[in-house]
């Protein structure tokens, strides 16, 4: 992505985002305290594993977080507007509207008893005062927008008829409809195969353009945000630990979780060596550490951790580590740490 | 790694049929479609492709979980296909499976000990007292506690589920392990864990494997030889080094040029193929060339004529008849 298109007031500025449920083993913080912004026509990317907690975040400011048991605190404004706390019937022209969504698995998103036409002129005549030819008509431009071939019959076909890749053009059809300010895909491509998933990504970055939206994908897979993203959100146990454009997190890494994660991941380009892992097993939600929640996993950690490190650094670069930038610079220079 | 072949699958082909649109009319997948390979002593042997191209099927076929339709395939020289299953017991000892989900392949309702038992119980290798310690010991080797043998499997994380499903396939001292995409469902960092264990595995025990994925970085990292296969088919064969440097087909070409990089050099990134379309439908197979529908290089040739399974090089084959990257092989190959 060119940089310098991008307009950095905030479309979308989340504020210490708390999420919680309450369960019968005790507190389960699921998100603790998660703030970032996303400018005008940026792609944020929010990497993390399974139980980061990033997904759960997305939902909750969306309203889509529904459990008796759960507790949601903080601020989310959506050009301005908190949209925090607001009934289902102020979301309404919100969800679906200016802000889409793309789910991971395109068979659940779509009901299989309905054709694809009939769900998209739905979801546009929710949204848009238009006639029901109307709708009709922008359903089948939008399926063709999103590469389905020979989209006036196609409009009329179910889902199961359809192959995953295109089940998913169709849920980004479905997601665009109403020409959404934002974008949120929540792992939009993991149940695909790498030729599809391509595919996808390439549609997603074409239309991002062409509909000057901005996208806040949730990943777990550092190759999809290094293709897409222009900032990345590292999250672990519910709280960001680094925060950076994501060449300069790339390339220069700071927290220690951001560096294994990297180096966890098997490369094309090197051969058969020892893969560096983190060790042991991620922190249950219901049991987070006072303070690093990754100071368990940790090789670096000291005395200090048993504190909560808070997110620091300039410009666009922060971690959450106690580590000093000096350390952190030359632990990433040492051999074993070179990529 | 010697030449010495532990398992030759010669022209393996498996179909499914099912019942057509039409009463009274039976619709045939090919879902392995003539596939002949070898797999040799200590090497790991990579299997890559794409969903639905049949490589889990292929995997079933080479430990007779599946019946073939026609080929064999034969373990250290002994034809397996055909044998009755009372037969074929004894060679099952020898290959064992690692699965993909870490959660359908436990039974819930079986402690993890019992679970990793069974197969010596099955076999009657030793006295149950003997079987607790093996079980112990198995454990260790996984690097579990070995204090948590009386647990349950949803006691676990899916890297230690993992774990259990690896230590039940080396219950029995096996000679090949054959891994269906093992890592699939893990976190990466769990997933580093993973691997890391069963190359140290291959080491200890001397192990030879197949492992099938669809991940290509994982692919690389852990295999000695890769074969790629499209719609039931190999359609190209290498040393993993030269394979992935310099691609045969332009169906392995286009999958390593799409594969999500992180851009931390200044390497120049390879350019992207984008192949158009879907995987065709195995009981509609295209004429010719199975690749041809998708292929960015594709002729008329392609699309009457199927390309053979030929060697290129020492150690690389490709079924293609416009193959890629030839210069680049051949150079590297033969020294001028």
């Amino acid at each position: 992505m060119p940089e310098a298109t991008i307009d950095r007031t905030p479309l979308l500025r989340v504020r210490d985002l708390k999420v919680s449920f309450a369960t019968r083993q005790g507190v389960l913080r699921a998100v603790d305290g998660l703030s970032f912004d996303v400018g005008q026509k940026e792609i944020v990317g929010i990497v993390g594993e399974s139980g980061s907690g990033k997904s759960v975040a997305i939902y909750s400011m969306l309203g889509l977080v529904r459990e008796k048991n759960a507790t949601i605190t903080g601020s989310v404004l959506f050009e301005d507007r908190e949209i925090l706390g607001l009934s289902d019937k102020e979301l309404q022209p919100i969800r679906g509207g200016s802000i889409g969504m793309i789910f991971q698995d395109p068979m659940t998103a779509l009901t299989p008893v309905y054709t694809v036409g009939w769900q998209l002129v739905e979801q546009i005549r929710q949204h848009l005062h238009l006639t029901k030819a109307a709708a009709r008509s922008r359903a089948i431009e939008l399926l063709g927008q999103v590469g389905i071939p020979d989209p006036k019959s196609r409009v009329d076909r179910f889902p199961h008829e359809f192959s995953g890749g295109m089940r998913q053009r169709v849920v980004i059809a479905m997601a665009l409809s109403c020409n959404p300010r934002l974008l949120i895909a929540d792992e939009p491509t993991t149940a695909l195969d790498v030729t599809t998933q391509a595919q996808i990504l390439d549609l997603m970055v074409t239309l991002q353009d062409t509909y000057d939206s901005s996208i806040v994908i949730i990943t777990h897979d550092m190759g999809v945000i290094a293709e897409m993203a222009n900032r990345v959100v590292v999250m672990y146990a519910g709280r960001p630990v680094e925060i950076a454009p994501e060449l300069e997190l790339v390339r220069h890494p700071r927290h220690p979780y951001t560096w294994g994660l990297l180096d966890a991941v098997p490369r094309l380009n090197v051969a058969h060596e020892r893969l560096r892992t983190i060790r042991g097993n991620a922190v249950s939600p219901l049991n987070l550490p006072p303070g690093c929640a990754f100071a368990p996993r940790c090789d670096y950690v000291m005395q200090k951790c048993a504190e909560r490190p808070p997110l620091r650094g300039e410009n666009d670069h922060v971690d959450a580590c106690w580590l000093s930038d000096a350390q952190k610079v030359t632990i990433r220079r040492t051999p074993e740490h070179s990529t | 790694m010697s030449d010495d072949v532990v398992l030759q699958a010669t022209d393996v082909v498996k179909t499914f049929s099912s019942r057509g649109k039409k009463l009274g009319t039976r619709i045939v997948s090919r879902a392995v479609n003539g596939v002949s390979l070898e797999v040799r002593r200590g090497e790991t042997l990579g299997i890559v492709g794409e969903s639905g191209c049949g490589k889990s099927t292929l995997a079933r076929c080479l430990v007779q979980l599946l019946p073939v339709t026609s080929g064999t395939v034969a373990f250290e020289g002994t034809t397996l296909t055909g044998l009755s299953r009372r037969r074929l017991r004894p060679f099952r000892r020898q290959f064992q499976l690692v699965f993909q989900d870490p959660y359908a392949s436990l039974n819930p309702r079986r402690t993890v000990g019992d679970i990793v038992s069974e197969p010596m119980r099955i076999n009657h290798l030793g006295s149950s007292l003997q079987i607790a310690e093996r079980v112990r010991e198995l454990f260790t080797t996984v690097g579990l506690d070995a204090g948590a043998i009386n647990r349950y499997p949803h006691e676990f994380s899916g890297g230690q589920r993992q774990r259990i499903g690896i230590a039940r396939s080396l219950s029995l001292n096996p000679t090949l392990v054959i891994a269906d995409e093992p890592v699939s469902a893990l976190d990466v960092s769990i997933q580093a864990q993973v691997l890391n264990l069963m190359a140290d595995l291959q080491q200890e025990f001397n192990l030879t494997y197949v492992f099938i994925a669809h991940d290509l970085g994982v692919v690389r990292h852990v295999s000695n030889r890769v074969g790629v296969m499209y719609l039931g088919e190999f359609v190209e064969f290498g040393d993993v080094g030269s394979l992935y440097e310099t691609p045969l087909h332009p169906y392995t070409e286009a999958l390593l040029s799409v594969v999500p990089e992180l851009n931390d050099t200044d390497a120049p990134r390879r350019e992207r193929i984008i192949i158009t379309g879907d995987v065709p439908d195995p009981a509609d197979r295209p004429s010719g060339c199975p690749f041809h529908p998708r292929c960015p290089v594709a002729t008329e040739f392609c699309r009457v004529e199927k390309p053979m399974l030929v060697t290129i090089s020492p150690g690389r084959q490709v079924a293609c008849h416009y193959p890629r990257n030839l210069a680049a092989v051949n150079a590297t190959t033969t020294p001028a």
